[in-house]
């Protein structure tokens, strides 16, 4: 000792006793974290760790992956089956066979009288791929209810149809590993930071051994903002301005690649009319950057050889959100930046499974990227499933967000709700509560039975959560990863894959078809179903072990691309990094379309009566509406309760202390947040976190996307009212009882 | 030793190819002589010794300020390794910021133990619970040693011992030296996502980076304990940044362009209010205790030199001793380790302050035996004793306040208030208890109450002129509290003006002295409260929430705290 006790005891170092570490994909978010989970002697999952070879995270997590293993024995998950017939009265515990046939008879009952779509069922990304596929299976070829559809249409709808209307297909082009290659980087309405930190990680890692510029788009001085060489402060919505005129100055100045538009893309003189309206002059009166900014960037992102753009609910939750992700396309169309190293247009994700459900749920049509509009794509799955293909629907049925007027007018009678949380996560709260008192029969399936939703359930099924079960997840980057399960399910929870196969027993027709009893057996069967030269969405060359021994495999990954043939090396052993590196696109005539994109301004804007823009995003220590995180005390201490950024100019003018609490009005309802002042927002902006149940929610318009029918969560016009601030206080706690 | 996994990535591992010979204080960076490899740490009972070439280096972690995104992944990977309930962090990150929007910046600072070369911490804890190893230079502490009374967290300038109100322990940062024995980078290091934390030999540059400062926006002065952290922060700052805590403190830019320097920022208002209820504080204890002893003391010591000495006396500074030392003891998370008190002699005030007090509780209580018996001679030498050991209980009481991590205290108004709490109380008790009426008696309450206002005037007068958080107490003592400041003043210069009177005029009667006695005990308890609550440490800049005094308060007010997910115990004491 340099000073101290002479006679020391030994350090004690707390010791997790870990006694195996089990593979598993992170159960967050979309950037696809390989995990190890650490169990103790008894089986308990006591900490995890970020896999050190795994080529996404190569060994870091995030605060929420680091934190993950307390989401198991959490407060709150659902334990047994609960029933009830109307939903004022208290549950009765059931068991899971008759809880399931409460289930079938529900639907079958509601069916026979409305019709086969009175029956909605709203899923999630958050569960497996092969529980995905298998309950597509479930809801198209067995209940046959048209209006089928994911929570992804809160997020990810825009991005999907975006690269359907300019590609072809959906399917995000880039990965991670372009950071290491490009030469600019545009990021709209992403905060990599908060909400991506792995993916910031690794564009950091790749900004200090090769800078290169990054320009931030943001309404709001996010730390990325702040560290970009660029901010471009935007006026909410406008991204399509700016993206129309940085393509005005590039066409104008001839930085447009020429070559590749004449070979690999269809529409351009369209295109290029409609920019020509978006003069830099013209675009800095409606999006706020002025002229010569937009010059600035145009050039820069024109003249780098390799330019990439990246974007999440920025663009994504607007009124053109489509049309936005579409004028990303159109901005590397034209430069040529798509399919190369470091050139694309990389859409990051939402929630862990997104991609999944996306490729195999079939909420949008059919498994596989296949669409219920194209004959031979429903003879092909028909016969696949020995389905008759006439008892699928000739095109697809409701969005998510159109399900809820849907059940408003009457035409919905019967819900199944699985692993998401409308009550917090839709726009207008008040209206969703009016709506969901409308059913005649609602279910919800969740691992968390304290959901806000479940308060509108007539059958309530506990899911087992995440590495309880078996199953993949893809990322962002088009990366199939595995979890393991690490731990037995919790109390009597069932994991979803064996809740869809026991219900489907419940139907004559699903006996004729093929159920796997495994998530592996599942996967199996996609494997079938994804091969084929022309099909991008390829998983016949991954198999379990493959993927585990990979830490993750991006697709396209066919059957022998990991095999080395004549002595050469394998083409692919982890998957391809990017599509449409050959200027091939997955229309019929291989080619993309440049869009004309006029912009149409639609949306609420702040007026004399509700004069502050409302904006909402994600932090860091949360996902989504907190049923995970809200219980973790090292993530949920970070912002235990909702807040609002508001600027102190503005506070002072109405009187709002730091730390009081604030009434925001909007036209659909009132809320009540505690106020942080900051500059980080303009004065006529404030910022609110999503998460909170009876939040910002109470507030939002969201207006939907003409195409992908996604709200416009981010854009609304609310005032600020003073409240009793005892009250207030004693309504926020209230509202934080778990 | 901790396992090793073969997929480790390299930015995990420790580098450090060379090392320096003497830090920035001049102190050796090699703590042991050449050749000696030090002993094993026992981590968990381990007798192994660790293969870390860098083992008897002083380490520290680095951290660039330009990089942190805040994404709390450092403190997240140290709770988990430690296993921490969620109220408590070894770590934690805090920010400031400034500018107006959009030319708005935000400096997020991740902060731990600094490890330092003169821990104060160590020196300053009574029961010698920490440990300065050369084996890393790591400064650790055994919360099996500690007794909870959080005196630790009061001489660190940075936060870094965490007293843990629910298990009534402190325990902090333990430079993850199991992780350094097989070469690994402490664990918040290697969860780092934005590239901000480093670690390693001290004053060694780490990769791809160009700075080792000592100082960023909102940090204390690191010479207080010679600090072992270096700074990497290069992009311009604003002018003035603000902490987003309820601590009413900013930092503004040095006119040289160096450095920043703590100024009062008003967050409550200018306005001047009562808030008697939030004198009220986890202190209390210590108000009773200080209050007690020094009456005790004063008691004994001006009834026993003006020639008043008696058992009476005797016994009521003895009952007082035995209630202030009840009350300190209450005041411990850890009651029944008390006796631990006593264990660091050698560097620290607290235990030397136990001793003096014990000493003068033994003394007076020999005195008022021998007295009884009537053994004059001995009475009086273990009167003497008395006193002398009552002058080194007052001494060493004020020594513990001297703390430069806390500058409101680090002043000769606590020398003057506590010195004066002694002859004005203790010339009260003497009184009304000795056996004859003292003129002596009433000029040492004169002389008490003359300077406690002595001091006041300086304190406030050199608070006002000040550039650090003693500035910040003295506008809290002005405006959140400014209406009891101002009553308390008055009822102090008052009873001076009347016990001036009283004591020239020769007034004997009882009623007006017990008139003033009151007023001079309700000025003395109001006084002493409003010394523990104003006083603002040079703590790191919290977050909103977390961290955040003002949200702790709130949370557990409105009953928020009852859930431990919200991070917040759900008491204080």
């Amino acid at each position: 000792m340099l000073f101290g006790r002479r006679h020391k005891n030994p350090i004690r170092i707390a010791n997790k006793a870990v006694a195996e570490w089990k593979y598993a994909t992170c159960g967050y978010c979309s950037v696809g974290c390989s995990i190890e989970v650490g169990v103790d002697a008894l089986g308990k999952p006591v900490t995890t760790r970020g896999v050190g070879g795994a080529d996404v995270n190569r060994g870091k997590l995030c605060i929420k992956g680091l934190t993950q293993a307390q989401i198991f024995a959490a407060p709150g998950r659902g334990s047994v089956p609960k029933v009830r017939d109307r939903i004022l009265e208290d549950w009765q515990r059931a068991d899971w066979d008759s809880a399931l046939d409460r289930v079938a008879d529900g639907f079958k009952r509601t069916q026979a009288r409305y019709g086969r779509d009175a029956v909605a069922v709203i899923s999630t990304g958050q569960i497996m791929t092969e529980e995905f596929y298998t309950l597509g299976k479930l809801v198209r070829g067995v209940i046959g209810t048209n209006n089928y559809d994911g929570n992804t249409t809160l997020c990810m709808a825009s991005a999907v149809s975006g690269y359907k209307r300019s590609f072809g297909s959906d399917g995000p082009p880039g990965c991670y590993g372009d950071f290491e290659h490009t030469q600019c980087l545009l990021a709209f309405g992403s905060n990599l930071p908060e909400q991506h930190p792995i993916i910031y990680w690794r564009l950091k890692e790749a900004l200090e051994k090769r800078k290169f510029p990054v320009i931030v788009v943001d309404p709001r001085v996010t730390m990325f903002a702040q560290f970009a060489d660029i901010h471009l402060p935007v006026t909410p919505g406008t991204d399509l301005v700016l993206l129309n005129s940085l393509c005005h100055v590039i066409l104008e100045e001839g930085l447009h690649d020429e070559a590749y538009i004449r070979a690999h893309t269809d529409g351009f003189e369209d295109f290029a009319e409609t920019v020509a309206e978006y003069d830099p002059a013209t675009a800095a009166n409606i999006c706020g950057i002025d002229e010569d900014t937009i010059r600035t960037v145009a050039r820069l992102y024109g003249k780098a050889n390799a330019a990439m753009a990246i974007w999440t609910m920025g663009i994504n939750q607007s009124t053109h959100g489509s049309d936005g992700v579409c004028a990303i396309n159109n901005l590397n169309l034209a430069t040529g930046n798509i399919g190369k190293p470091g050139g694309t247009s990389l859409s990051i994700t939402g929630q862990c499974n997104a991609m999944g459900t996306r490729e195999w749920s079939s909420c949008s049509g059919l498994p596989g990227y296949r669409q219920l509009e194209n004959p031979a794509h429903r003879d092909e799955v028909g016969k696949f499933w020995n389905v008759d293909p006439e008892f699928f629907p000739k095109q697809r049925g409701l969005f998510q967000t159109d399900i809820f007027p849907a059940i408003e007018t009457g035409q919905i009678k019967a819900l199944w709700v699985i692993g998401t949380n409308p009550m917090t996560s839709m726009p207008n709260t008040p209206r969703i509560r009016k709506t969901l008192q409308n059913l005649d029969f609602c279910v919800v399936q969740d691992a968390y039975e304290d959901v806000e939703t479940a308060d509108y359930a007539h059958v309530f099924l506990p899911a087992s959560v995440w590495a309880e079960k078996e199953g993949c997840f893809t990322n962002t980057e088009r990366r199939v990863n595995l979890t393991r399960p690490v731990t037995a399910p919790f109390a009597d929870s069932k994991p979803d894959f064996w809740i869809f196969t026991s219900l489907a027993k419940r139907w004559p027709g699903a006996a004729a078809m093929n159920w796997p009893h495994t998530p592996e057996a599942a996967f199996e069967e996609m494997k079938q179903l994804s091969k084929g030269r022309d099909r991008n969405l390829d998983i016949s060359g991954m198999t379990y072990e493959k993927i585990e021994a990979a830490r993750g495999i991006q697709w396209p990954m066919r059957e022998g691309d990991d095999r080395s043939c004549d002595g050469q090396a394998p083409r692919a052993p982890r998957g391809s990094p990017r599509l449409y590196g050959d200027g091939t696109f997955a229309f019929p005539d291989g080619k993309a379309r440049l869009l004309a994109l006029p912009y149409v301004e639609n949306n609420e804007r702040p007026d004399e009566e509700f004069p502050f823009w409302l904006n909402s995003g994600r932090v860091v220590e949360h996902f989504h509406t907190r049923t995970k995180t809200g219980k973790v005390g090292d993530c949920n201490k970070h912002s235990p309760t909702p807040y609002m950024e508001m600027n102190p100019d503005a506070a002072d003018e109405l009187g709002v202390d730091q730390m009081g609490y604030a009434r925001m009005v909007s036209r659909r309802g009132d809320a009540v947040v505690m106020v942080q002042r900051t500059q980080r927002v303009p004065k006529n902006m404030v910022f609110i976190p999503f998460h909170f149940h009876e939040c910002v929610n109470r507030l939002t318009l969201g207006l939907l996307d003409p195409y992908s029918r996604q709200p416009a969560f981010k854009q609304c016009a609310v005032r600020i009212e003073s409240v009793d601030q005892s009250d207030a206080a004693e309504w926020n706690r209230a509202l934080r009882t778990y | 030793m901790i396992p090793l996994r073969v997929d480790e990535p390299d930015y995990a591992k420790l580098a450090d190819a060379t090392a320096q010979t003497l830090n920035r204080y001049g102190n050796p960076i090699q703590l042991l002589p050449d050749g000696d490899k030090g002993v094993s740490l026992r981590i968990n009972g381990d007798a192994g010794i660790g293969d870390n070439p860098n083992r008897t280096r002083q380490h520290a972690f680095h951290f660039t300020a330009d990089n942190c995104i805040g994404c709390h992944a450092c403190e997240a990977a140290c709770s988990e390794k430690n296993d921490l309930p969620p109220h408590l962090s070894f770590r934690s990150v805090g920010y400031v910021e400034g500018g107006t929007y959009p030319d708005y910046t935000r400096i997020n600072i991740s902060m731990a133990c600094n490890h330092c070369d003169d821990p104060v911490c160590l020196k300053g804890c009574p029961t010698l619970a920490y440990t300065k190893h050369p084996e890393y230079g790591a400064v650790i502490q055994d919360p099996d040693i500690c007794f909870g009374c959080g005196y630790c967290t009061w001489v660190c300038p940075y936060n870094a011992p965490q007293l843990d109100p629910v298990a009534g322990q402190v325990e902090k940062c333990n430079m993850c030296v199991d992780r350094l024995e097989v070469g690994l980078k402490p664990a918040c290091v290697s969860a780092c996502v934005g590239n901000a934390l480093d670690f390693g030999v001290v004053e060694n540059v780490p990769e791809r980076r160009e700075q080792t400062d000592t100082s960023i926006p909102g940090f204390p002065d690191p010479t207080i304990t010679k600090a072992n952290i270096r700074f990497q922060q290069a992009n311009p700052t604003p002018h003035e940044v603000t902490r987003p805590d309820s601590s009413p403190v900013k930092y503004r830019r040095n006119g040289a362009g160096s450095g920043f320097r703590p100024v009062v920022d008003p967050k409550e208002g200018v306005q001047r209010q009562w808030n008697w209820a939030r004198l009220s504080s986890r202190e209390n204890p210590l108000v009773a205790f200080t209050l007690a002893v020094q009456a005790a003391v004063g008691a004994f010591a001006t009834t026993f030199v003006a020639g008043q000495g008696s058992a009476l006396v005797a016994l009521t500074a003895l009952v007082l001793v035995g209630l202030g030392m009840a009350a300190s003891t209450a005041h411990l998370g850890k009651t029944l380790r008390f006796y631990r008190g006593f264990n660091n002699l050698r560097h620290s005030n607290l235990s030397r302050e136990a001793l003096a007090t014990a000493a003068f509780g033994a003394a007076t209580g020999l005195y008022l035996i021998a007295d009884l018996a009537g053994w004059t001679r001995v009475a009086s030498a273990l009167g003497a004793a008395a006193v002398v050991a009552g002058v080194a209980t007052i001494f060493y009481m004020v020594r513990c306040y001297l703390i430069p991590a806390r500058p409101f205290w680090n002043h000769w108004q606590t020398t003057t208030s506590f010195v004066g709490a002694s002859l004005a109380l203790g010339g009260w008790i003497g009184l009304a208890l000795a056996p004859g009426w003292s003129p002596l008696l009433c000029w040492a309450i004169v002389a008490g109450l003359a300077l406690e206002i002595a001091g006041l005037i300086g304190q406030s007068r050199d608070m006002r002129a000040a550039e650090h958080e003693g500035a910040v107490s003295h506008h809290v003592q002005t405006t959140t509290f400014g209406q009891v400041y101002r009553l308390r003043n008055a009822l102090l210069l008052g009873n001076l003006i009347l016990v001036g009177a009283l004591t020239v005029a020769g007034v004997t009667q009882p009623a007006p002295w017990l008139v003033a006695a009151l007023l001079c005990l309700g000025s003395a308890t109001v006084g002493r409260a409003l010394f523990y609550v104003v006083v603002v440490p040079t703590t790191m800049p919290g977050a909103f929430f977390w961290k955040n005094k003002g949200f702790e308060e709130h949370a557990r007010d409105i009953g928020l705290a009852a859930n431990p997910a919200v991070g917040v115990a759900p008491t204080d004491h």
